[in-house]
């Protein structure tokens, strides 16, 4: 689209207004600095979020966060809420994997210490937690011990061993949704979960051991038990096979119920029903299953990791869970729209909650920062309770193999310090931190516009993915 | 080439014609295959499938995504496909493979996204089909 029609709102917030398309009924916003808009209209994300602002029970804007990009249906990087009585949900508008996430572990150890061994540290890790194409886990379950654990997520993980006293308080929403029916995921979707728990996957999963490189908020730092040098392990994944079929079962489902519902789409990966139809609902607690699933994988390679950790450090270290949150879902939360408190549906895909108080996880590319933000009360009332959430993919993977072999590309890392365990050499160099977009503007967007606020920044000591 | 591969930032991006539904169908599925990149093939299975679907585009779509399902939960990679029936709202179909240790690359899910099954100026059915991997 022609950026020249994009409106400055305020300082990092622009709008295309809801009469710039016919179809529109709500305005769209995009969080950007004065550069980025150019990046965003580079790919088709603007068109994207404007279709997102068409659809029926939209309230207030459809949103783009600064790490946008183009996704199948809704941008990568999107917000929108929908009203629970005459709005719809979305498969395409939380994404085919069903709460991917990020979990950040805090050690009491520092880089000084851990330096030493994290070539160690890394080969132990990767193999306690499986990684790469099609690799299963160390547990393979029976229907009915499937269904507990799409029912109660980390706490069924909490109930077999797998989680210390404090886990699931560190976790958003406790790590179990409600609402969740495992009869509503299908035999196909439970066949590819059934041994998938405790395992990464491919593509930007990963398991990274980092350290706090800089502070920028000590008060809060404190608050959250963070210093300048402590060591720290990011784990990023979700709900692997069986997320991704609960997405193709229900937007298949979707496409054949649109038309008894008088929708319309430009685009089939908006697939959509009611939210209160027997369709909508059907998806709804679906993906609230494939949410407790993907909560329970973390618990599990959370508990891995711990293992691989106590194995280099001693029975003694311990890894205590700073915040875990989804990024690819959608929860009822309420908010005040023309004066009224309002239940709505907040489709959240590649954005992460931001309540204000709570920690804010920004994963970075591999060898590039993370970052811990805090959520402030703006993102309330300008953002729907919500952030970016990592940097966003900016080259294709073909072009990211032909740039750099994976022999250079490991010496490029590892002469920073960072030591890695990939299983694919391929999957390795597809995920240069070259692909991807600048975090560190990623995350000032955020922090300038108020929304979250940065508290540190880590940086990796070792990389663990398939 | 009866499937092409194209340039996607994200994911992978593939173009199939056909003089027929039949091998758009046959060569979408080969297209998927070799994508998948199987490893070992050992013995020789079938697989029946039956789908109906709004449209030819839809029906294309779930037909790759009932193959990928079976492909990755029952580790086999398959090369032909056998139709007893197909038109542009439903099929009746053999799929014919081998058995395999698995595969190099994580498919992850066949998407609407593009894809429009439709027959060109030339006659030939075309689409665009992107895989989530």
């Amino acid at each position: 689209m022609d950026i020249a029609r994009l409106q400055k709102i305020e300082d990092y917030l622009w709008e295309i207004p809801q009469d710039f398309r016919g179809d529109m009924r709500v305005p769209a916003r995009i969080f950007a600095t004065e550069r980025l808009p150019r990046d965003i209209a580079s790919d088709r994300s603007l068109e994207q979020l404007m279709n997102v602002a068409a659809l029926p029970g939209i309230r207030e804007y459809a949103l783009a966060m600064p790490d946008v990009h183009e996704g199948y249906g809704f941008p990568v990087g999107g917000v929108a809420a929908f009203g629970l009585e005459d709005g719809i949900i979305s498969p395409g508008g939380i994404g085919y994997d069903i709460n991917c996430g990020v979990r950040l572990l805090l050690s009491g150890l520092r880089k000084e210490v851990v330096a030493a061994h994290t070539h160690n540290l890394a080969r132990t890790i990767f193999a306690e937690v499986p990684s790469g194409t099609g690799r299963g886990g160390t547990l393979s379950l029976k229907d009915e011990e499937l269904d507990l654990v799409l029912a109660r997520g980390a706490k069924r993980m909490a109930e077999l061993g797998y989680a210390e006293d404090d886990d699931l308080a560190h976790i958003e929403s406790g790590g179990v949704l409600p609402g969740a029916d495992p009869a509503a995921i299908s035999v196909h979707a439970k066949s590819r979960g059934r041994d998938q728990l405790g395992t990464i996957g491919a593509g930007n999963h990963f398991v990274e051991v980092g350290f706090v490189d800089e502070v920028f908020d000590a008060k809060m730092a404190h608050r959250m038990g963070i210093a300048l040098g402590q060591v720290t392990v990011l784990i990023h994944t979700g709900s692997r096979g069986l997320g991704h079929q609960v997405a193709t079962d229900h937007i298949r489902a979707m496409v054949r119920a649109m038309p008894k519902y008088h929708i319309t789409l430009p685009d089939r990966e908006l697939a959509c029903a009611p939210f209160k139809s027997p369709e909508g609902q059907a998806y709804f607690s679906a993906m609230n299953a494939a949410g407790n699933f993907a909560w329970a994988n973390r618990q599990l390679i959370t508990a891995r990791v711990r293992r691989a950790w106590q194995a280099v450090f001693g029975a003694g270290e311990k890894l205590s869970v700073l915040y875990d949150v989804a990024h690819n879902i959608a929860k009822i939360e309420s908010y005040e729209i023309d004066g009224k408190v309002e239940g709505l549906l907040v489709h959240r895909k590649g954005a992460t909650r931001a309540f204000p108080g709570q920690p804010v996880l920004i994963p970075g590319s591999m060898g590039t920062a993370s970052y811990v933000l805090v959520g402030e009360k703006k993102s309330l009332a300008t953002s729907f309770g919500s952030s970016c959430h990592g940097a966003g993919r900016a080259m294709s993977r073909t072009k990211a193999r032909a740039r750099i072999g994976a022999k250079q590309l490991r010496a490029e890392l590892e002469a920073q310090g960072i030591a890695i365990a990939a299983g694919s050499r391929r999957g390795f160099t597809e995920e240069a931190p070259f692909a991807y977009k600048d975090i560190d503007a990623v995350v000032s967007v955020i922090h300038d516009a108020g929304i979250a606020s940065r508290v540190a920044r880590l940086r990796p000591l070792a990389v663990m993915k398939g | 080439m009866p499937y092409t591969f194209k340039a996607h930032v994200a994911d992978v991006r593939m173009q199939v014609s056909g003089r027929t539904l039949r091998a758009v169908f046959k060569d979408a599925l080969a297209g998927m295959t070799a994508l998948a990149k199987p490893r070992s093939p050992g013995a020789r299975v079938t697989r029946d499938i039956a789908l109906s679907a709004p449209d030819a585009t839809a029906l294309l779509i779930d037909f790759l995504n009932e193959a990928l399902v079976l492909m990755l939960t029952r580790r086999e990679a398959y090369s032909a496909v056998v139709f007893e029936h197909l038109g542009e709202r439903g099929l009746v179909a053999r799929l014919a493979g081998k058995s395999v240790e698995g595969f190099g690359e994580d498919i992850k899910a066949v998407t609407y996204h593009e894809a429009a099954l439709a027959r060109a100026p030339s006659g030939f059915w075309q689409t665009t089909i992107i895989f989530d991997v």
